[in-house]
């Protein structure tokens, strides 16, 4: 053995025994690790990419990760797994991993150490801790997230953290609060295997959640009968499935859901008992406001308001047939059928997603479609822990843990308990929801720019933001505006980020994700991260240590403890801060432990850590039963499943906004898009996924398959527009929206068929950025940004004229 | 006049596609050389459904997306099927097939379907 080998020889096996140490750790026997023939080591992790939450194994053999196989025993996947989990593994090994920490000096990045780069940080937090905010993600693992949100609500007095999952299921949020008083779906992926009708709303499930897409039609191969109905905007590679497909005008999806409603009442054909035992009716305050809330209604003026809404108008409106509405409506009329519907960011990302999302909710409450096994109103989450972690443990600007809030003085009171905090510590001002956050951001400071400092962790907002050139791009001529970002490899916010500090990624950490079904799903680290990259939790402690040194008041608990502090099997405190002693506990472990009291306020009582290390994720809220086994619940409210409804109740909402144990049904109106095809911008633009790349593609464009399975980005074109304006494919197009223009490949029709007069671009080619031309105004409860629709115009592009792009 | 509406061939668009991206295309690992015939022979692309994705009850579209040859393959309810007597052998499918195990094979056309060539010149 030579010296090179002996040396890369020992650095591997000192890895192997840090990384087994930190395993040893978990506290009980671990059954997912084996090791094969062939010399791998598997364990199980969760999927690193969408919210279906696939389980997969990972195989190690010589401190990389070489295989990954489908986890045949776990419930949401059993042993499938998309084409992009298939891959999963190969996010970690592009060639351009960021390793060492780097500070823009005069304009270049130059690597500075990371005690330089967290000294970097606490410094500009200690001088203008209230402009300071702090960016997350529906990635951040549960564990990350709670320390972010303990850091910086707590720490800090400090209420600017927002994940990206606002830009993603806020709606889905607003839709939930308003209908049951607490956030997220009561069914199941169980639902999917029962449904007699699977309804898409505005929802790709075959490109954007394979795996749950083909655990819908595989039961067709099995001689079961399922219908599908695709409702949406565009034809998909899911309406090749479809038994009926409905194509409506952009934005008028909430005419729809109303026809459905006024359908069932004008025939007498809703569910009169359940409606009866179990429902409120609710509006708007008036016509103009639009709040969380609303006022009560009843079911006269529910009745009157809806009865705009007949075959003939809405048919008018949404350019659906009379005979495909009546259809749709039947089949709520059927009590016999079992209808599930999906949703993802088609309902969520929409000037009205806070409405479109009660609607969903109220046809499926209206026709007693809930709470039997097949039956549910079911919002897909599109990242691994939008539900977990932005969702549960609360990181949105106005959340606390356990689906608390600031504005509320006995949930800020909960929280200063739990953390050992003085009474009113907690802000009780929400923070900056994205949207204003990065507008703060990019606005001079003498002009009201409130925001000069911005910690970005596991998310990319320089491709996600909506009007990039206003939201995102502007910084760059703010001289005193600092950007932090927290990436694994460089990215359009690297490109201008001013401290970039290189992360963990996926299993070189451990973590805890929850997914769309209300999972919660553990791993351990696996490998080694390269080089100098560190835990996304790790900076988030370190960073605050800093602070307590400076003497940052806000990092010491009442009893002048380090708001981190964290001790060992024989009580002694850990320095977890000095990452030579970060794997020395289970940090993951003792964070979750920290935050899990705090999720039973709302029944939302996710497993212990313990229990979670042997199973392929459980689903809250988790309960001990007598024998001393833990259970999960399918469905939520009903009396045969979930452990907090009262006997004899049937369904009990017992979160209920009006605490009389019932859901709200709620009236909202059809309201013009905020932009619409005119006549310098005549064409509807829609954004979105693809199936092989996940969001902009930093992970999944470095994986050789799947960048060449999609190269890079594109504009479909219905063959009719395209004939007119003489395009053909792979002709050069130039959209141009009120905001900035961009050039791309033709491709006509696409991945299915968009309608004439609309075009769709995916969003995960980062040198095609579609996100400069989208609009960023919200819905106006849930603050989510409408990706899916704006005016644009669309020319042929001349390359020989050459035409400076913004 | 040429109808441009028509989605004649898709050769154009993917060429748009793949053009910047063959540096990467030159670093994949090619196949065992005497797997695939030379390209002089004439070839016949041929799924291997143990390893193709759709096969397999997943969603995968590549091959059917990305073949130049308009109805050389063609897909029902997503499963991809080839058509030996359009398929040209032009590799590009083997090329692209994302799957964990490539699922494509490239073979030498069998001499019964080779009398005529696909398209008359």
């Amino acid at each position: 053995m030579n010296t090179m080998e002996r040396r890369d020889f020992l650095k591997l096996s000192a890895m192997a025994a840090a990384t087994a140490a930190a395993q040893a750790k978990a506290g009980v026997e671990r059954t997912a690790l084996h090791k094969d023939a062939h010399g791998i080591r598997w364990d199980k992790a969760p999927c690193r990419f969408c919210g279906t939450g696939c389980h997969v194994k990972v195989g190690v053999k010589g401190g990389r990760v070489v295989a990954i196989a489908g986890a045949e025993d776990a419930d949401v996947n059993k042993g499938l797994l998309c084409v992009k989990g298939y891959h999963v593994g190969g996010i970690l090994y592009g060639k351009d991993r960021l390793t060492t920490p780097m500070l823009r000096k005069e304009g270049k990045l130059e690597p500075i150490s990371w005690d330089e780069a967290i000294t970097v940080i606490a410094e500009r937090i200690y001088k203008n801790p209230q402009k300071f905010a702090f960016y997350g993600s529906g990635q951040w693992t549960i564990p990350e997230g709670y320390a972010a949100q303990k850091f910086i609500k707590g720490g800090l007095s400090n209420n600017h953290i927002d994940p990206n999952a606002r830009l993603c299921m806020a709606s889905a949020v607003t839709g939930f609060i308003s209908t049951y008083g607490v956030d997220e779906p009561a069914g199941t992926y169980d639902d999917l295997d029962n449904a007699s009708v699977v309804i898409f709303w505005g929802n790709n499930p075959a490109e954007m959640h394979p795996v749950l897409f083909s655990r819908i039609v595989d039961r067709r191969s099995r001689g079961e009968k399922v219908t599908i109905i695709d409702i949406g905007t565009r034809r998909t590679r899911s309406t090749e499935f479809a038994d009926h497909y409905l194509e409506f005008r952009p934005q008028t999806d909430l005419a729809i859901a109303n026809c459905i409603a006024n359908y069932l009442i004008e025939n007498d054909k809703y569910d009169k008992a359940f409606v009866e035992k179990y429902c409120n009716f609710r509006i708007d305050v008036d016509d103009k406001t639009r709040d969380l809330l609303g006022k009560a209604s009843t079911f006269e003026e529910y009745k009157a308001k809806m009865s705009t809404y007949t075959l003939e108008y809405t048919s008018q409106l949404s350019g659906v047939s009379v005979e495909k509405l009546t259809m749709l409506c039947e089949t709520f009329a059927d009590s016999k059928q079992l209808i599930t519907s999906l949703w993802c960011m088609g309902v969520n990302q929409h000037y009205r997603g806070t409405a479109m999302n009660r609607l969903l909710h109220g046809i499926h409450l209206l026709s007693g479609q809930f709470g039997k096994p097949g039956a549910a109103p079911t919002s897909l989450t599109g990242q691994p822990s939008a539900c977990g972690t932005a969702r549960e443990v609360g990181t949105l600007a106005h959340a606390l843990p356990g689906g608390r809030i600031v504005a509320k003085p006995e949930h800020r009171a909960d929280c200063e308990k739990a953390w050992n905090m003085a009474p009113g510590t907690i802000n009780e001002k929400p923070g900056y929801h994205t949207v204003l956050m990065f507008e703060k951001f990019c606005t001079p400071t003498a002009e009201g720019g409130d925001i000069d400092t911005i910690l970005v962790q596991v998310t990319n907002p320089g491709q996600t933001l909506p009007n990039l050139y206003k939201l995102f791009d502007a910084k760059k001529d703010l001289a005193d505006k600092f950007l932090i970002v927290s990436e694994v490899y460089p990215t359009a916010t690297t490109e201008i980020a001013d401290l970039v500090l290189p992360a963990a990624l996926w299993v070189e950490k451990s973590g805890v994700y929850g997914n769309s079904e209300r999972r919660t799903q553990q791993w351990f680290k696996q490998v080694e991260p390269p080089g100098g990259a560190r835990e996304d939790v790790w900076m988030t402690i370190a960073i605050a240590r800093k602070l307590y040194d400076m003497g940052y008041p806000g990092m010491k608990d009442k009893d002048g403890k380090f708001i981190f502090s964290y001790k060992d099997e024989q009580g002694n405190e850990v320095p977890i801060w000095d990452y030579a002693h970060f794997n020395d506990i289970n940090v993951d472990k003792a964070l979750y432990e920290e935050y899990r009291p705090l999720t039973h306020a709302k029944h939302k009582n996710v497993a212990p850590y313990d229990v979670l290390v042997n199973a392929h994720g459980l689903r809250w809220p988790v309960v001990q039963t007598k024998d001393g086994n833990w259970r999960e619940t399918r469905f939520r409210f009903t009396e045969a499943d979930d452990p907090f409804v009262k006997k004899g109740t049937g369904l009990q909402f017992y979160h209920s906004t009006t605490n009389d144990d019932k859901a709200q049904i709620w009236f909202c109106p059809y309201e013009a898009a905020p932009e619409e095809p005119n006549k310098e911008y005549p064409f509807w633009l829609c954004t979105g996924r693809v199936l092989e790349h996940w969001h902009t593609g930093s992970m999944t464009m470095r994986v050789d398959q799947l960048r060449k399975a999609m190269p890079k980005a594109y504009v479909e074109l219905n063959p009719k527009d395209a004939a007119d304006k003489g395009i053909n494919n792979g002709d050069l197009v130039k959209l141009t929206t009120a905001r900035g223009e961009i050039v791309l490949p033709a491709w006509i029709n696409g991945r299915a068929q968009p309608p004439r007069g609309s075009v769709f671009v995916p969003f995960f080619d980062e040198k095609l950025l579609i996100n400069r031309l989208t609009l960023d105004v919200t819905c106006p409860v849930s603050k989510e940004p409408d990706y899916k629709k704006c005016a644009t115009k669309v020319e042929k592009y001349n390359p020989t004229e050459k035409q400076p792009l913004p | 006049m040429v109808d441009r509406s028509q989605p004649v061939s898709r050769r154009g668009l993917f060429g748009a596609l793949v053009r910047p991206f063959t540096r990467h295309l030159k670093e994949r690992p090619v196949a065992h050389p005497e797997e695939i015939p030379d390209a002089d022979t004439p070839r016949v692309a041929i799924i291997q459904g143990r390893f193709c994705l759709a096969y397999q009850g997943g969603v995968c579209f590549t091959c059917s997306e990305r073949c130049p040859e308009p109805g050389a393959i063609t897909t029902q309810q997503g499963i991809p099927t080839i058509h030996a007597d359009l398929c040209t052998g032009c590799g590009i499918c083997h090329d692209l097939c994302p799957a964990p195990v490539n699922a494509i094979l490239v073979k030498a056309k069998p001499p019964t379907q080779t009398t005529e060539p696909s398209e008359p010149s």
